[in-house]
């Protein structure tokens, strides 16, 4: 039986969508879903401001909530701009080949927790190296315009939903926003009858 | 592409500087350990708003989370909020009654109601809630209104059963609403401390979305040494 698909709407300049993706990508071990990973342009690059005092917030309260979770947190090169979006078309790609989660992973902790500059080749490419990626087709991906119609196009789904933050997992039309929202999904999931008995998660 | 100089400050030095500061907590619990060597509680300030169903499920799980601790819930209804010309306003009003709901299913609150309300529509209760003496009056309308408006009402909202609130809860009439001056207050203490939304709760130096962090508002307690009593 095909699994249930859950759209796992991200953003490489959200810090929450960080503390989200192991838990998001861990849901299949658990439960018999697929995640999609749909990654969508940061809200400040669609025109959206976002004032001081919630940036700073949100700093502090991710630290709080990295500490909580054992993430690292903290040695941060904020992407916002190219950074974000070569990560976006790049994780088009490690879709393409299977990779996806090792990249947004990877991608992840290096903008948040190493300081790397995914703007930059150098950067980008030791974390594309990382998630098992090679750096020709990842460059070949950022300068493919159809890569970019998808990204857009996972943008614009967002939208279409109603929503417009992230991270947000969608299951069966129900949206659930925010890493600390993840519990109540499980819950939805669990109620659905979708988790996988203890030693099919074994398995898994 | 090389970095700017104003590039790395922007990017890199200060967002981490913010998080590292964060990260200072002995001068909080140095107040915390003073402010019981001079025999004094300690305080969580709730700013909150009663057309926010999170702040219902705030209000009300929070009263019960503090009780059994040496700490003073002090309830501050506020009216205006949020993001100046945030586009998602509606949205989020929205959102909002399937976050609570969804919130308030970890500790068995059911939300009555299925359509958020307008500001204007409740302001009278933050007006009245404001004029209350702080302390047991105070947070018991809150937590009734709140009860009330949020888990046992549907439709419009009648400030009559409000005032038969007030006068169990706070004795005699309820006050005219047209004397705001103390929400107003409320909202600019809010603004000055950071918070720009509600639930928003003030532990002593550290900001939270209540509804969100209410066990780490409980842990922020611990840590300060206001721990739960046996």
């Amino acid at each position: 039986m095909t699994p249930t698909r859950l759209d796992f709407f991200f953003s490489f300049r959200s810090p929450y969508s960080y503390l989200a993706a192991p838990r998001a990508f861990a849901l299949p071990t658990r439960f018999d879903v697929a995640v999609r990973f749909r990654g969508v342009i940061p809200m400040a690059m669609r025109g959206q401001s976002v004032p001081r005092a919630k940036g700073l917030h949100t700093l502090r309260d991710v630290k709080r909530e990295a500490v909580r979770l054992g993430m690292p947190f903290g040695r941060i090169h904020d992407p916002i701009g190219a950074g974000a979006l070569r990560c976006l078309l790049v994780a088009q790609h490690a879709v393409d080949v299977g990779r996806e989660r090792e990249f947004v992973l990877a991608a992840g902790r290096g903008i948040w927790a190493e300081a790397v500059d995914v703007a930059a080749d150098k950067g980008l490419r030791a974390i594309c190296e990382r998630a098992g990626l090679s750096w020709g087709d990842c460059a070949t991906a950022l300068e493919d315009p159809a890569v970019r119609a998808r990204v857009d196009a996972d943008t614009a789904a967002l939208e279409e939903l109603g929503h417009w933050g992230v991270p947000v997992l969608v299951f069966e039309h129900e949206l659930f926003w925010g890493q600390d929202r993840i519990e109540d999904l499980e819950a939805a999931l669990r109620e659905a009858g979708l988790e996988r008995s203890p030693t099919a998660a074994q398995a898994t | 592409m090389p970095t700017s100089p104003a590039d790395v400050l922007t990017r890199r030095v200060l967002p981490r500087a913010v998080v590292a500061l964060s990260q200072v907590g002995l001068p909080s619990r140095l107040g915390a350990a003073t402010r019981r060597l001079a025999g004094r509680q300690g305080r969580v300030e709730l700013f909150f708003a009663f057309d926010d169903p999170c702040s219902a499920v705030a209000v009300i799980d929070l009263v019960a989370r503090v009780a059994r601790r040496k700490v003073e819930l002090d309830l501050k209804p506020v009216v205006r909020r949020g993001i100046a010309d945030d586009p998602a306003v509606e949205l989020k009003r929205r959102h909002a009654i399937v976050d609570a709901r969804r919130v308030g299913r970890r500790t068995d609150l059911v939300l009555s109601r299925e359509e958020p309300l307008t500001a204007d529509a409740t302001a009278f209760l933050a007006a009245w809630a404001a004029r209350a003496p702080r302390g047991p009056a105070r947070t018991g309308f809150c937590v009734r209104a709140l009860r009330r408006l949020w888990l046992g009402s549907d439709g419009p909202v009648d400030p009559g059963d409000y005032a038969a609130i007030w006068r169990e809860q706070v004795g005699g009439e309820p006050p005219a609403a047209d004397g705001d001056d103390g929400v107003r207050r409320n909202e600019r203490l809010m603004r000055r401390r950071g918070p720009y939304d509600t639930p928003a709760a003030w532990v002593h130096g550290q900001w939270f979305f209540a509804h969100d962090r209410l066990v780490q508002i409980g842990d922020r307690l611990d840590d300060l040494g206001w721990t739960v009593s046996p």
